[in-house]
């Protein structure tokens, strides 16, 4: 199945993975959860040696290990969980590998923006049965979050502050009375969250103020604080994790030099520094360069290389990526990397050789051809 | 070993997966481990009974409070310097944690540049050190040696580079900037095998590593396990450590500590067999030559450097011990709670040196020893039983939930009973998931913040901040008045009459009158000696004000010596009274090789205002008179001015006569900046403000140098061969012609117009502009010229030129603000007009001044034996319109009779001197 989607969901993707640890997990599970908490821990951040089993599972988020923890732990009491931080650090896909490993679907999914209306997170009609038969639980569409509560699973909320304060009241109830209830119909007109329902949601910390949460709302969230990583051997497992997974979707072969990896983290780690330095918004990049960021400019080279290249990934293609991606503004992201390149990649090139030289000239020509 | 779940499994595991990651291949592995358990069973075989510990591990604590009730040994070796010795019976003047110190300025045999030296020794009361100690002191008959290499080898084996320190804030600085040693150092010696151990661990630092693995399990253990498992971890890190400098250095401490032990008992004839000798986990296993009391391996111990040490004991805090050894925040306070809850689980009485600050009246009566029994493998039978989870650990954890949320609410969070509960649930949660029998300190922590922590921290503190608060909290110690420094209880005297508690660690507000209670008065002096000497927030004057020729009748002051202690403590090992410190230091800072003539003005100045001793303030002048004649740049030519002309006119409103140094520094340094001029003219690193200074300190001792002998025409000639070309200094050098009387005024001022004429200079005139500005400072009578300069820029320089250039004006009247706005205020208030409708018909006055000058003109010429006489010799009258800034024209003699007076004329004729005396005086 997880052939024909373009991206499939953790649930499908971990699908075997996921078979065999159920099929050891002699652990307590709370409620209906499909794993226990320790299982569901290995799940996310890998097996060990001294874990004892047979086959080796991969990490598959990078980050500190009680962030996974207290999340896990925060899902089997009776609070949600919000993953906030800023954009790109992984919340999202946290959210859903917890979700595929605690009832195997991450796909109950809403999503929070400015047009998110109460409908969104209860119910609404299918106007045409509605016409025909009535208002009637079968005429009803029910959200994603009131299936997740019928099947007693995780439903999810992605970017939980930018949706109105009518909205983020209506999950208060639902998270608190853990039921909604249908007023246009007569009889029938509950719906009871099974247990194991809860919430994760999501928020990006460079969005508050947006709609602030009610101290209401917060209440029934534990917060789990989620930092960009800033570790360079934890980035580099991130990067290069997500890149095998993206060749292996566009069944690509192609092989990831190290070296370039190296490259790529080198130039985004001094181009942060760069960026916190800057003492004006015009000295420093537009983009937040996360780790997500690196992920896209990988991303582009490999599909550059693949398609309109020699199917070898070159420093050269990358540095036109990077360019590419990190040049939103002409000229003041212009201006910026150009300044990078004489001041940093060129003086590197000299001393390091290597690849550097190879980059140093793809970036060149990318930054003369755009400015 | 066994394959049973079993506390120590879990750490067996952790041990058995480094030895193999580290070690190289499978044989080494093996290697290892059979080294390990020879290790093991040397030490525990040894004939002296070696104590393994291991720092702030409250499991130590209490298999020492158990073993030496159930020993009793009659002499404890401890790993700790020598020389610390007789500071120990101190510590019971204190409240625990303190530290014990070396402390060296004088030093003789290492590298000037480690001056001051310092060593310290921090010492808590859950340590297995401090039960050792208190047991030793307060059981008669028992001797406690101490048996580590002296503070001095300590630097003497130090690695060649200069013993590093980092910067800390407030109690985690507790121990400035010092050296710790630590009994019991155990702990990885690479970081790839502490990496190792956390992530395999599954832990997030070093203490909750130790916690879970060695702590909790050895809570229950008996003694020989203890020792067993001690010794297998100190075992372990040894072999997997690194070679190198840092073993090289414990090998000879543990040569060291076996020779000195060796000494001791052959010298006191102890049986062996009644000593105990405790020393960290990593020295217990160790493999030279000279282990074991039956060793005869010599080892020769070098002397002492002839740096001359100096011993004190300075508060500590559990943060403070945490900066400086790297442990994580709170883990010494969370072991100090593990302890006092274990004392009570065991019912133990800890042992505690008397007089100690909240120590019991009377020591307990030790139960008599119990004979030792064979050392069995004890480990074996241990790894069978499960913990015990007893009922204390769920109220405790409750108490913490409920604690935590009252804390938090005190704190700006919106928490509520429900939270009480979350984190209560989510420890025992979480504490599950982690394989943990029950959940520790640190479980709780990550529960209180997931449950409690939101987006944003209301207060001052987070909740992770608040359960270590929560946990114990920081804990400070404080050194009591009768183990200070004689310095320190000189101080606390002194100021006994201003009736506050100085030991308090708060803000002390002392309020004196010095009027209606005169006999504050010295209070108030050692408070403003004690200012310059403390760091800033020690001594806070809040009121009233010390200055030359000035002192305040009432004053104000934050005190806060409590937090302070170590700063007077420290002070205490510079001299015996603070004026004698206060003096070593100003004459140590005048003597410097980078002190300058300013420094030592500034010295003065404080000697004046602090010792108020002539003769030391005599002393330091004549160095500053000193200084100044060596100094090659003028960089410091404002303070220096700025100095002189303060303690100048302090001595001539508080003394007869001005004393010799300062007549000296005058004539030596007219002499010195005339030689000076015409490089600092031309110079481009010598800023416009340095040389009017310099021309401010020319002109303004000008009459007293040349009372004392100087000569006026080494200034002329300095100032004639000044030739400088950047504007603003051009400015400055018309400015002090004109004060030579070499540049009228009128024609400086003819001169501004011409620059703002010719549109090729306009550009640069702003800079003139800084230079007149400057130049008011040594020609003040210049300033309604520089009023009118800056207005007429004002008027009639474009946009183009004037803005960019404000920026720079205001900036350089903001650095000369006390001197020069002044002036210049007061002067363009003279000039300008006061109100709005004056402003409409205002003509500025050098615009209107042709119609006063012809007015003047007009009026009848006066004739008359004057005006002849005025006349026929102009050259005075000339010198002092030109210094007075008149410009004018002789006019014609009115009528009258041409020769009115022909015999006033003839005397002039035939003596003309006087005359020109006075025009040469003028001109
Ligand atoms: N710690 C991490 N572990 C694994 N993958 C990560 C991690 N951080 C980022 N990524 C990868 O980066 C990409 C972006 O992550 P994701 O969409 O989850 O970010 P987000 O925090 O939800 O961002 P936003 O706030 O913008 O929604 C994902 O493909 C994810 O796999
Ligand atoms: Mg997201």
């Amino acid at each position: 199945m997880s052939d024909d989607m373009l991206r499939a969901p953790a649930e499908v993707k971990y699908a075997e993975e996921l078979d065999y640890l159920e099929s050891i997990d002699d652990g307590p599970k709370p409620f209906s959860w499909r794993l226990s908490p320790r299982m569901i821990r290995m799940f996310v951040l890998g097996s060990e040696r001294a874990d004892g089993i047979d086959r080796e599972i991969p990490q598959k988020w990078f980050g500190d290990r009680s962030f996974v923890e207290r999340s896990i732990v925060t899902l089997a009491s009776d609070r949600g969980l919000l993953l906030i931080g800023d954009p790109g650090t992984g919340k999202s896909w946290l959210a859903e590998l917890l979700s595929a490993a605690i009832c195997r679907n991450s796909t109950l999914v809403v999503q929070g923006t400015a047009g998110t209306t109460e409908d969104h997170i209860k119910y609404s009609w299918n106007v045409s049965m509605v016409i025909a038969k009535g208002q009637s639980r079968e005429s009803m569409i029910p959200s994603p979050i009131m299936t997740a509560m019928e099947g007693g699973v995780i439903g999810r909320f992605e970017e939980l502050t930018r949706s109105t304060s009518d909205v983020q009241d209506a999950l208060i109830s639902i998270l608190s009375e853990k039921y909604v209830s249908i007023p246009e119909l007569d009889d029938d007109n509950i719906v009871f969250a099974q247990p194991g329902f809860s919430i994760i949601a999501t928020a990006n910390s460079r969005d508050r103020g947006v709609n602030d949460l009610s101290s209401a709302l917060k209440r029934r969230f534990n917060f789990v604080r989620i930092p960009v990583v800033t570790n360079k051997k934890s980035e580099a497992e991130i990067v290069r994790f997500r890149t095998e997974e993206l060749l292996r979707r566009h069944r690509i072969e192609l092989d990831l030099p190290p070296t370039l990896l190296d490259i790529l983290l080198q130039s985004f780690a001094d181009l942060r520094s760069a960026a916190s330095s800057a003492t004006s918004d015009d000295d420093k990049l537009e983009s937040a360069l996360s780790t997500a960021e690196q992920i896209g400019v990988l991303e582009d080279a490999i599909l550059h290389s693949h398609f309109f290249g020699d199917r070898v990934l070159r420093a050269q293609t990358l540095a036109g990526s990077l360019v590419g991606s990190l040049a939103r503004r002409s000229p003041e992201d212009l201006a910026i990397l150009n300044k990078y390149w004489h001041g940093v990649v060129e003086p590197r090139s000299k001393k390091d050789g290597g690849e550097w030289p190879e980059f140093l000239e793809g970036g060149r020509e990318a930054i003369a051809t755009l400015s | 070993m066994i394959d049973q779940p079993s506390p120590f499994g879990s750490l067996r595991e952790q041990l058995l997966g480094a030895a193999e990651q580290f070690a190289e291949g499978p044989v080494a592995v093996s290697g290892i481990l059979s080294g390990l358990v020879d290790d093991v069973d040397r030490a525990l075989r040894e004939e002296l009974e070696i104590f393994p510990v291991c720092h702030h591990s409250p499991a130590s604590a209490l298999a020492m409070v158990r073993r030496l009730r159930e020993k009793q040994p009659k002499v404890i070796y401890l790993e700790l310097c020598e020389d610390l010795q007789p500071l120990l019976t101190e510590l019971r003047n204190c409240r625990l944690p303190v530290a014990l110190q070396a402390f060296a300025t004088d030093i003789d045999g290492f590298p000037k540049s480690w001056a001051p030296l310092s060593v310290v020794a921090p010492i808590t009361e859950a340590s297995a050190e401090y039960q050792a100690i208190s047991y030793a002191l307060e059981t008669p008959g028992v001797e406690l040696v101490l048996v580590d290499r002296s503070t001095d080898h300590v630097f003497q084996w130090a690695p060649g580079e200069e013993p590093q320190t980092a910067a800390k804030e407030e109690e985690a600085g507790l121990h400035g900037d010092a050296v710790g040693v630590e009994i019991g150092d155990l702990r990885p010696r690479f970081a790839e095998l502490e990496e190792h151990l956390l992530h395999h661990g599954k832990v997030r630092h070093w203490s909750e590593w130790w916690d879970q693995y060695v702590e909790q399990p050895l809570s229950g253990a008996d003694y020989e396990t203890y020792r067993q498992v001690m010794v297998l971890i100190g075992s372990l890190f040894r072999r997997l450590g690194p070679g190198g400098g840092r073993l090289a250095v414990d090998e000879d401490r543990e040569r060291y500590m076996w020779t000195r032990m060796r000494e001791h008992l052959s010298a006191s004839g102890a049986d062996a067999a009644d000593c105990l000798y405790v020393c960290g986990a990593f020295h217990a296993a160790s493999h030279v030559e000279q282990f074991g009391v039956r060793s005869e391996a010599p080892f020769e111990i070098s002397p002492r450097t002839g740096t001359k040490w100096l011993y004190g004991l300075i508060p500590s805090s559990h943060s403070a011990i945490e900066a400086q050894f790297g442990l994580a925040p709170g883990s010494v306070s969370i072991a100090a709670a593990t302890w006092s809850k274990a004392l009570t689980r065991g019912k133990l009485t800890p042992f505690q040196l008397q007089g100690q600050k909240g120590a019991r009246k009377r020591p307990a009566k030790l139960p008599a020893p119990v004979p030792q029994g064979d050392v069995a493998d004890k480990l074996t039978g241990f790894l069978s039983s499960p913990p015990a989870l007893d009922a204390l650990d769920e109220a405790e954890l409750l108490g913490w939930s409920v604690d935590i949320v009252r804390l938090a609410r005190r704190n700006g969070y919106l928490a509520s009973t429900a939270d009480a509960i979350a984190v209560y649930e989510t420890s025992i949660l979480l504490a599950g998931m982690r394989n943990r029998a029950r959940p520790t300190p640190y479980d709780f922590q990550d529960a209180a913040v997931t449950c409690i922590e939101k987006d944003s921290v209301p207060g001052r503190r987070d909740v992770r901040r608040l359960c270590e608060i929560l946990l114990g909290g920081d804990r400070v110690g404080e050194v009591g008045y009768d183990a200070l420094p004689p310095l320190a209880r000189n101080v606390y005297d002194r100021l006994a009459p201003l009736g506050l508690d100085l030991e308090k660690r708060t803000i002390q507000r002392a309020l004196l009158n010095l009027q209606a209670e005169p006999d504050l008065v010295p209070c108030s002096d050692l408070l403003w000696m004690l200012r310059h000497l403390l760091p800033s927030d020690a001594v806070r004057p809040i009121m009233g004000e010390r200055k030359l020729g000035e002192r305040s009748i009432q004053e104000s002051w934050d005190l806060s010596f409590g937090k302070h202690q170590r700063s007077i403590i420290e002070l205490g090992y510079e001299g015996v009274t603070i004026e004698q410190v206060l003096e070593q230091r100003l004459r140590r800072k005048v003597w410097d090789q980078k002190a300058t003539a300013a420094v030592a003005l500034a010295a003065v100045e404080d000697a004046i205002l602090f010792l108020g001793s002539r003769r030391f303030a005599d002393e330091l002048g004549a160095r500053a008179v000193e200084l100044l004649a060596a100094e090659r740049t003028v960089d410091d030519a404002p303070e220096v001015l700025r100095r002189i002309r303060r303690l100048m006119a302090y001595y001539r409103s508080a003394e007869p006569e001005l004393p010799a140094w300062c007549e000296a520094f005058a004539t030596s340094g007219y002499a010195h900046y005339c030689t000076l001029l015409p490089t600092a003219f031309v110079d481009d690193d010598t800023g416009v403000r340095q040389v009017s200074a310099m021309l401010g300190f020319l002109f303004s001792m000008e009459s007293l140098a040349l009372a004392l002998g100087c000569d006026r025409a080494q200034l002329e000639l300095a100032v004639q061969q000044s030739h400088p070309e950047a504007p603003a200094k051009v400015a400055l050098l018309w400015a002090a012609r004109h004060q030579l009387g070499l540049l009228p005024l009128a024609e400086l001022r003819s001169r501004a117009d011409e620059l703002l004429a010719n549109p090729l200079v306009i550009p640069s005139f702003p800079q003139y502009i800084i230079g007149f500005v400057q130049a008011m400072e040594p020609v003040p009578q210049l300033s309604g010229f520089v009023v009118e300069v800056i207005s007429k820029a004002f008027g009639r320089l474009p946009d183009g030129v004037l803005l960019p250039w404000l920026p720079k004006l205001i900036t350089t009247l903001r650095e000369g603000a006390a001197e020069l706005v002044p002036v210049l205020v007061r002067e363009a208030g003279r000039t300008f007009p006061g109100s709005l409708t004056a402003a409409d018909t205002w003509t500025p006055p050098w615009e209107s001044r042709p119609q006063p000058a012809s007015a003047a003109g007009a009026a009848p010429m006066a004739s008359g034996p004057v005006a002849e006489l005025l006349l026929a010799h102009p050259a005075a009258c000339d010198a002092v319109a030109g210094v007075l800034g008149c410009a004018g024209e002789w006019a014609a003699p009115g009528a009258g009779p041409a020769d009115g007076h022909p015999e006033v004329s003839a005397l002039l004729d035939g003596h003309p001197e006087a005359a020109l005396a006075l025009a040469g005086l003028l001109s």
